[in-house]
């Protein structure tokens, strides 16, 4: 085959010039031929050309809004996101634990009506608190002070005390939480269950009632329908003097000065919440104790 | 993979290949599609691309990626035109030929050759542009277009000989 065709019909030929691949025979044959001259020059002057010029700086920077500055490293999206993780974890914690309190001062009385219907009456100089959201997953509240209780009927619903858990299911009591604990079982029945190392529990029904004294607990029957303090009265029998000085804080602004008497004796008998004149009158006078206001306060000093 | 290998999420890493990568690539799109703003959108998508994929591509398959995805983009985005390359520049400096009888002027015989190279098939020119103006290796060239070493020497064969016929009459020996 003359060599003026080869590179017409080898058609890989031509590439393995440009290559330097070809035999040494095949090479010398072909830079015999004038069409070798042409292509010499062609290739020669294309290996002249230049190729367009590329700013690869500025296209990195381009590139880097796209990417670098839009998607933080792996090491800092890990930072936000387990900051964000640590957020909302707090966010629920403050959300699951969020409590919503109820208080009343001197003399004041409050009725709530809690998510699954039961009441609070609360007295006096009370507070309760419970959560204040998904309490009705756990039905708990914790109280201070004086509440009437009137639950329906369900499952789980417990009142912290001072001193133990009354739990019950559905039905109407008592707790007076002060400086004894009191609980009054008025409708159905409760189970008061200690905090002391014991655990006793306590089942209380209709008419029975738990004190406090201290640490010993006194079961008994009582004879009402419901606590005299809705109807804006405390009751007593028996009870020292003292502690019906306390009540009288609690429904009036007064402080009592009682250094001079006597606060051992027991006292029976009431007293109203509406009329201060009237409620001294009713537990002092049968005790054989005046009293008279001090000019420039709200204390009230006693003598015999 | 390799856990030795540098992640290409570290921004060093990143840049290194942007630098080693970006200039061919571009290039080797701009042979294909004779718009270099298109070459530089299409290339700056691919590392954009790698940017988000930097977890899943290792350092020392990048190069393959890069111009594979170029490839593939390049084939999504380009609608088949008329290619005319604007950018192509021939070094000025005169070449002692030995052929006293290639008189033609240079510069006229020059921006001939550059027609001659527009008007190859879309098959023969980013290879030849790629062997001769970027002298690449036909191994190289391989890697790039993913094409054989065969196939580079037909493609190359051919483009010289398209040349010849369009250019060969200026060519006065």
């Amino acid at each position: 085959m003359p060599m003026e065709e080869h590179y017409n019909n080898d058609d890989t030929f031509l590439g393995r010039w440009i290559a330097g691949t070809l035999s040494e025979e095949e090479r010398i044959a072909f830079e015999k031929t004038t069409a070798f001259k042409q292509f010499r020059i062609i290739n020669a002057e294309a290996q002249n050309i230049k190729g367009p010029v590329i700013n690869t700086e500025a296209a990195l920077k381009k590139v880097h809004q796209e990417t670098i500055r839009r998607r933080k490293p792996k090491r800092t999206r890990l930072w936000y996101a387990s900051a964000a993780i640590i957020l909302i974890i707090i966010g629920l914690t403050v959300v699951l634990n969020a409590r919503q309190t109820y208080t009343t001062g001197i003399g004041e009385k409050q009725t709530i009506t809690l998510a699954d219907g039961s009441i609070i009456n609360l007295n006096a100089s009370s507070r309760i608190s419970h959560k204040r959201f998904f309490w009705e997953a756990n039905k708990q509240i914790v109280i201070w002070g004086e509440a009437y209780f009137k639950v329906v009927k369900g499952e789980g619903f417990t009142v912290k005390t001072s001193k133990g858990d009354v739990s019950v299911l559905g039905t109407e009591f008592n707790i007076k939480d002060r400086e004894n604990l009191e609980v009054k079982c008025y409708e159905g029945r409760i189970k008061f269950m200690s905090f002391d190392e014991q655990r006793k529990t306590y089942t209380l029904t209709k008419g029975m009632q738990i004190g406090f004294i201290d640490h010993l607990a006194d079961v008994q029957g009582f004879e009402e329908n419901e606590p005299s303090w809705k109807r804006n009265i405390s009751k007593f029998i028996n009870q020292p003097l003292s502690q019906v000085l306390k009540e009288l804080t609690y429904y009036y602004p007064i402080t009592i000065n009682d250094e001079a008497i006597d606060t051992t004796r027991m006292f029976t008998g009431s007293f109203i919440h509406d009329n201060l004149q009237n409620a001294l009158q009713t537990t002092l006078v049968p005790m054989g104790v005046k009293y008279r206001k001090a000019k420039d306060s709200n204390t009230i000093i006693l003598s015999n | 993979m390799n856990e030795k290998e540098p992640s290409i999420c570290e921004e060093h890493n990143y840049n290194q290949l942007f630098r080693e990568f970006y200039e061919p690539a571009t290039k080797y799109v701009y042979y294909k599609c004779g718009s270099l703003q298109q070459a530089e959108d299409i290339v700056q998508n691919v590392f954009i691309k790698l940017w988000k994929l930097c977890a899943t591509v290792s350092f020392s398959k990048a190069k393959s990626y890069i111009y594979t995805a170029c490839n593939n983009l390049f084939l999504n985005e380009v609608k088949h035109q008329k290619v005319v390359l604007k950018h192509l520049e021939t070094i000025s400096e005169k070449i002692d030929y030995e052929s006293p009888d290639f008189l033609v002027e240079v510069s006229e015989f020059r921006e001939k050759l550059k027609v001659a190279i527009n008007n190859l098939s879309d098959k023969e020119r980013d290879v030849f542009l790629l062997s001769r103006v970027e002298k690449k290796t036909y191994s190289d060239i391989a890697e790039i277009t993913g094409l054989t070493v065969k196939a580079i020497e037909r493609r190359m064969s051919k483009a010289l000989r398209e040349l010849r016929d369009a250019l060969g009459k200026d060519i006065k020996i």
